[in-house]
């Protein structure tokens, strides 16, 4: 009984054709609040409208508001697999190791010799390239520093188009993240890259790493630098041509057949180290396996 | 139907439908059993037969051997305590009622999750969410638990009282012993003062009366004696029945019941049965429950499949699943309300209104009827002499508990000899020790209306004791039925009158009999024609006052006939009791309270009908009703309107009385419509000589009509009553246990005003509830649009379940409590009670200003100045709104950690994730600075703040607690690894105010129409 009252109670929420409600409410009722509501969103989104206006007005073309979150930058490298920091390969089968050279080839053409001159300027290395606006002045738009992909000597992919993946030789090329203003190195010190086998966890307080493991590594630059002269960066809307500087690392003799865990790091005396729980800023891990049996 | 139809006290109570009700099979044919007629015999029987039954002996007693062995059979002498809910099962209760079952899905689907993503990924990142939301449901479930457990606290100290004793004569000694350990076949002694050990049947007693009224409702004390006058045990004078009081006198008696088997436990018994309904607050919180659930869980259902037809894997649909779930979810609510009725209660319990259950708070507040027992709870419960006939004029006392009433000339000589009399011709005495308290409060040890004479005089005369010391008393005729007086004979005051005084008082009828002069001015006038005639007129007006009026008289012996030294016999008369010399009438009557008038008045202003069930006399009754505007003044019943026109009751229109005084003889052939009838056309209405069951058929009668009711008593025999109705409140003082078992509420005072402070908190409560409810509610919805924006423009999330807890737990709940401490807007006890099918808690309107908003737009104030805050922060930091739609896939990459944002610079996982954690603690940073204003809007719902004032210290010391909460949140260290908040920049806080205004503004001018326009579309449609 109660159920037919229900479902009857229902239908004439829904409908109901004495009083002609739809849902509880008359044509001019649903009219009236709707009209309410439109009002007063459209005085909402106004008032939202206006006040992000104002915020956009405060803001800076070039430069963000805060960095403090970037004090550390990130370190990336490439090539770069799906999901994980992991380069693994058989130098038997060219598929596997064709991907990455790929990537590297991808990567790299901005930086080729051709588009550098043609775009960027030569600049005196090993001090910073400042470009300073006087006052109100916009000293804009601002040059940058030729990066050629020569640079990179034996992992530039020009002589060996493989970048030493087949003979069990890989270049990893390693990058600092972009920072505007960042000026990194301190009294004409250079920031440097250096490689190392990391320590990992393999158990409950037991540790280790595959130093034994790394071998010999070269790196292009030499000394794994980034140049003064890239530095500081004013924004992709002031400095559209900006070139990233590059470091590549290049393993020589590493054991093949096992798991290289192999983390690098930025050198700079003014460039804290990062938080623990940050495992990207001004470092970045991988890990290596060539196997070829 | 089912009802007992007779006169006597049957202690059916429950309705059919018990019996139908197919879960307490096994129950039902305990109850039936219990319905019928009491099984008692034993008052039939002759002594000897009983003491065969029970195997024990008129004089030795049971031997303790048999004692010992009946003990085990019978299990003590004690009520059952009604069947309590184990401990952990209200725990569990607690930890899975509501909408915990909701959280606790989260955290499993949460756990679950983790277990996943542990399983796949070696450096699952912690498992925070579900072990937090575990945390709230254990810690709202603890605090639920024990709040509910403080408050059956309170009973506790309720059963504990002093153990009671008895005087059972076992193998021919007597022994004190434990009542708990009587058993049947005892043979106990009673004595004036003690407490009847268990149901006995009276084998020889000596002046023994009993105090039947927590029984019976009778409050007049009963005569026992060892033969069987009536039937039916419960009215024949040789059974006493436990837990009833021996008034005076002493009775030896064997023991018949015991136990549950006793009267008195069977009606416990069947009272515990009965079953009660929800409270209204605990119906709207259901139906709230449901609401929310519903929108949840369907919400909840939708944005998992949009997600999974979006292209998100399912581990991450879940996520969201669980994220809006938890939006949704006010969690911190039902806390609060428990708050806020604990408050309420603790309040309440100041003014003397002890409250139980908690939910009775606010059921209080909604009663509109209420059903009040007479004695004790309208009236002192205390004979009072009320009026004094005497010179030929009615003179009234003071009656009022402070003696702060009218005072009458006591200078009359007539008044010194009816003084005079009333003190002598009186047993009644002070108990000794009370010498610091006032008259009216010093314990008396005689009866009633003896006690009302002896306060009287020793208010008016000073001390009685000095005046009996004076005139020593030589003989006495104590009163007896047959004589219908009392009568003493004293030496005089004076040392040289030899003469004797002899002084009687009795039924006004009698003592005139006695008499041929009558005393005037002082001076003794032959009692003419005239002067009876006068005399009958006040008898009848005093007894018209529903008073009980006695006649003094006195003579002073002539020394002739009755030298010093006289002999009195009182056995066979040897003096005069004829030609005494009539003095006057007194007449007494137990006085309403003082505040009782006041209140009733208040109820009827707030729309509570009030309606007196007694057992009383329907005079009595009336008068008492008239006394305390229970029938309000010019207002008359059928038979005063038949009086005055003259006319028989039968042609009177029932329609034109508003008042009624119905009989429960009457009652009793009423069918169903003709008592609705009655509870619908009068609104001033009394019962009077009611039995238990009728007490049960009016509140059943007025619940049928829709009424919420209210009821008060104070004996056993109203307890299937206040059991029965919406809210039952007890009397702590002459309440009897079982009556304080079954209600909710109990009155420390016994005083009816206290029910009214009682409604008044309640109504206070409920409007202030509202309040707390809009408030949480209008901070939870925001929390959900986050995740709708982050679902389907694909920007990062703007708040996480973390910190949507931390709303909803954290600094919300103090301001949200705050509230309750809010001050009427209005004089709320000039309103009608609400209607509980119509003024709901949550009323759809709450529902759709809160939930409309989602529905149409994603948009409100609250979660408006919540974005702002969070786009600012992003664009501060680099990524501008522009390069954040859409950025959601990368964002959300931990393997991509050379993130570009709009200024071309690149940031890690780690890196964003710190600014996305900022923004969730500068969205719930906004909330908060926004529910400042929201806090202030919902102080009130009609006048605008600036009529309402700030005085509210609790609101305020919330505010300053949610901001101090917040900062701490964001500023603590540590609390990025804990709960991952982040520090504020200063000028981030201030985002939210633009919103914070406009919501004050919006809703001042929405309180200004709705003042502006009582009734106009604005109200009706944003009212809630």
């Amino acid at each position: 009984m109660s159920k037919d009252g229900e479902k009857s109670g229902w239908k004439e929420y829904i409908w109901n054709p004495r009083t002609r409600e739809f849902m509880g409410r008359t044509a001019s009722s649903w009219g009236l609040i709707l009209l309410f509501y439109v009002v007063f969103y459209i005085f909402l989104a106004g008032l939202f409208a206006l006040t992000m206006y104002v915020m956009l007005q405060t803001l800076d073309d070039y430069k963000p508001t805060w960095q403090d979150r970037l004090a550390t930058p990130g370190m990336v490298i490439r090539p770069k697999s799906d999901e994980t920091y992991e380069i693994v390969y058989d130098t038997r089968n060219t598929e596997t190791w064709d991907l990455y050279a790929q990537a590297l080839d991808k990567f790299l053409t901005p930086y080729n010799n051709s588009l550098q001159t043609e775009k960027n300027k030569e600049c005196t290395p090993d001090e910073y390239f400042l470009q300073e606006d006087t006052g109100d002045v916009k000293n804009n738009p601002k040059r940058s520093c030729q990066f050629n992909r020569t640079i990179l000597e034996a992992c530039s992919g020009i002589n060996d188009r493989y970048y030493g993946y087949q003979i069990g030789q890989p270049c990893i090329i390693i990058k600092l993240n972009r920072v505007i203003g960042m000026l990194p190195g301190k009294d004409g010190q250079a920031p440097f890259v250096t490689c190392a086998a990391k320590k990992y966890k393999i158990g409950k307080d037991q540790w280790r790493e595959d130093t034994d493991k790394i071998g010999e590594m070269v790196y292009f630059p030499p000394n794994g630098i980034f140049n003064l002269m890239y530095y500081p960066y004013y924004g992709k809307k002031a400095q559209v041509n900006y070139s990233q500087p590059l470091v590549a690392v290049k393993f020589l003799n590493i054991t093949t057949n096992e798991d290289v865990n192999i983390e690098c790091r930025i050198n700079a005396t003014n460039i804290p180290i990062g938080s623990e729980r940050d495992k990207f800023a001004g470092r970045v891990s991988f890990k290596l396996r060539i196997n070829t049996k | 139907m089912g009802y007992g139809r007779s006169d006597s006290y049957r202690v059916a109570t429950t309705q059919d439908k018990d019996d139908r009700s197919p879960k307490k099979k096994k129950g039902a044919k305990d109850m039936d059993d219990l319905k019928k007629e009491v099984p008692i015999t034993e008052h039939k029987m002759s002594i000897e037969e009983v003491c065969r039954k029970y195997q024990t002996d008129i004089v030795q007693g049971l031997t303790n051997a048999k004692a010992a062995e009946y003990l085990i059979r019978d299990g003590p002498n004690a009520l059952t305590p009604p069947p309590t809910t184990p401990e952990w099962v209200k725990f569990c209760r607690q930890l899975f009622g509501g909408f915990s079952v909701l959280l606790w899905t989260g955290a499993i689907l949460c756990f679950l999750a983790y277990a996943i993503q542990a399983a796949t990924e070696d450096d699952p990142a912690g498992d925070n969410v579900s072990i937090v939301l575990t945390a709230v449901v254990v810690i709202t479930g603890c605090f639920s638990y024990f709040q509910e457990a403080k408050s059956s606290k309170i009973m506790e100290s309720f059963k504990n009282m002093v153990p009671q004793q008895a005087l059972v004569i076992r193998e021919g000694e007597k022994v004190q012993i434990n009542a708990e350990e009587v058993v049947g076949g005892d043979l106990v002694e009673v004595k004036g003062g003690d407490r009847i050990p268990a149901d006995i049947r009276v084998v020889s007693a000596h002046g023994c009366k009993v105090d039947n009224s927590s029984l019976t409702g009778e409050s007049e004390p009963q005569s026992r004696s060892p033969d069987c006058t009536h039937d039916n045990p419960l009215e024949t004078r040789n059974i006493a029945f436990f837990s009833t009081n021996c008034v005076e006198g002493t009775a030896r008696g064997i023991v018949i019941c015991t136990g549950d088997n006793t009267v008195m436990g069977r009606i416990a018994t069947l009272t515990s049965g009965l079953e009660t309904g929800k409270t209204p607050i605990a119906k709207e919180i259901e139906h709230f429950i449901h609401i929310i659930t519903g929108v949840a869980v369907f919400l909840g259902l939708t944005f998992f499949i949009l997600a999974i037809v979006l292209g998100y894997s399912w581990l991450e649909a879940v996520i969201f699943l669980i994220g809006i779930i938890v939006a949704n979810v006010p969690e911190g609510l039902l806390a609060t309300v428990t708050v806020c009725l604990t408050l309420t209660a603790k309040r309440m319990a100041k003014k003397n209104c002890l409250v139980k259950n908690l939910e009775a708070v606010e059921t209080l507040g909604s009663t509109s009827t209420i059903c009040s027992d007479k004695t004790g709870t309208l009236t002192q419960n205390r004979m009072t002499v009320a009026h004094m006939w005497f010179d030929n004029q009615i003179h009234e006392a003071d009656t009022t508990e402070d003696q702060s009433g009218a005072s009458f000339d006591k200078s009359s000589i007539t008044w010194i000899s009816l003084a005079r009399v009333a003190a002598l011709c009186n047993r009644a005495q002070f108990k000794a020790g009370q010498d610091q308290l006032p008259i009216l409060k010093r314990d008396v040890a005689g009866d009633a209306s003896e006690s009302a004479l002896l306060k009287c005089i020793e208010l008016s005369c000073g001390s009685v004791r000095a005046m009996r010391d004076r005139n020593k008393k030589v003989a006495e005729i104590p009163f007896n039925s047959t004589n219908k007086y009392q009568l003493s004979v004293h030496e005089t005051e004076d040392l040289n009158d030899n003469r004797y005084l002899l002084v009687m008082k009795g039924a006004p009828e009698r003592v005139l009999e006695c008499c041929s002069t009558i005393l005037v001015q002082g001076k003794e006038q032959p009692l003419d024609e005239e002067l009876k005639e006068a005399f009958q007129n006040a008898y009848m007006e005093l007894g018209g006052l529903g008073e009980r009026v006695l006649g003094f008289c006195h003579v002073l012996l002539p020394e002739d006939q009755y030298p010093k030294g006289f002999a009195f016999d009182t056995d066979d008369v040897n003096f005069q009791t004829k030609d005494l010399c009539f003095v006057g009438l007194m007449s007494m009557i137990d006085p309403p309270r003082a505040a009782v008038p006041d209140a009733v008045g208040k109820c009827r202003s707030a729309g509570i009908k009030v309606i007196m069930v007694t057992g009383d006399h329907p005079i009595t009754a009336k008068a008492i009703a008239k006394g305390v505007g229970i029938i309000s003044e010019g207002n008359e019943t059928v038979e005063d309107i038949a009086a005055r026109l003259n006319i028989p009751v039968s042609q009177v229109n029932p329609r034109d009385a508003k008042a009624c005084v119905c009989h429960g003889t009457d009652l009793k052939d009423l069918s169903q419509d003709q008592m609705d009838d009655i509870l619908r056309n009068h609104t001033e209405i009394v019962f009077a000589r009611t039995s238990p069951q009728q007490k049960l058929i009016i509140v059943e009668g007025c619940q049928r009509l829709g009424a919420i009711v209210a009821v008060t008593g104070d004996g056993v025999n109203d307890s299937p009553a206040l059991k029965k109705a919406d809210i039952g409140v007890a009397m702590g003082i002459s309440g009897s246990d079982v009556s304080k078992q079954a209600a909710d509420m109990i009155l420390l005072d016994d005083n009816f005003a206290s029910i009214v402070t009682g409604v008044e908190e309640g109504r206070l409560i409920f409007d202030n509830l509202k309040k707390s409810i809009a408030y949480t509610l209008t901070s939870n919805i925001p929390e959900i649009t986050p995740f709708l924006l982050f679902i389907i423009v694909n920007i990062p999330l703007p708040l996480g379940t973390i910190t949507i807890l931390c709303i909803d737990l954290g600094t919300d709940m103090v301001p949200a409590i705050s509230l309750a401490y809010e001050a009427a807007e209005s004089d709320i006890m000039k309103r009608q009670p609400r209607n509980p099918f119509r003024d709901k808690l949550v009323n759809e309107r709450l529902i759709s200003i809160a939930y409309g908003q989602i529905v149409i737009v994603c948009l409100n104030p609250h979660a408006l100045g919540g974005f702002f805050a969070y786009f600012v922060i992003l664009a501060e930091n680099g990524f501008l709104p522009t390069t954040l739609v859409g950025i959601r896939l990368n964002w959300d990459d931990r393997s991509c950690n050379d993130l570009e944002d709009t200024y071309g610079q690149q940031w890690t996982y780690e890196q964003r994730k710190i600014v996305e954690f900022t923004c969730h603690t500068a969205f719930f940073v906004s909330i908060v600075v926004v529910q400042w204003a929201d806090v202030i809007i919902c102080k009130t719902r009609r006048n605008s703040v600036f009529q309402q004032g700030m005085r509210n210290k609790i609101l305020i010391f919330g505010l300053f607690e949610e901001t101090a909460l917040a900062a701490f949140l964001s500023y603590c260290p540590g609390m990025d690894v804990a709960l991952r908040m982040y520090p504020l920049k200063p000028s981030w806080w201030f985002c939210a105010f633009p919103y914070s205004f406009l919501i004050f503004v919006y809703d001042e001018v929405r309180k200004l129409l709705i003042r502006r326009n009582p009734g106009g579309w604005v109200e009706r449609e944003t009212y809630y």
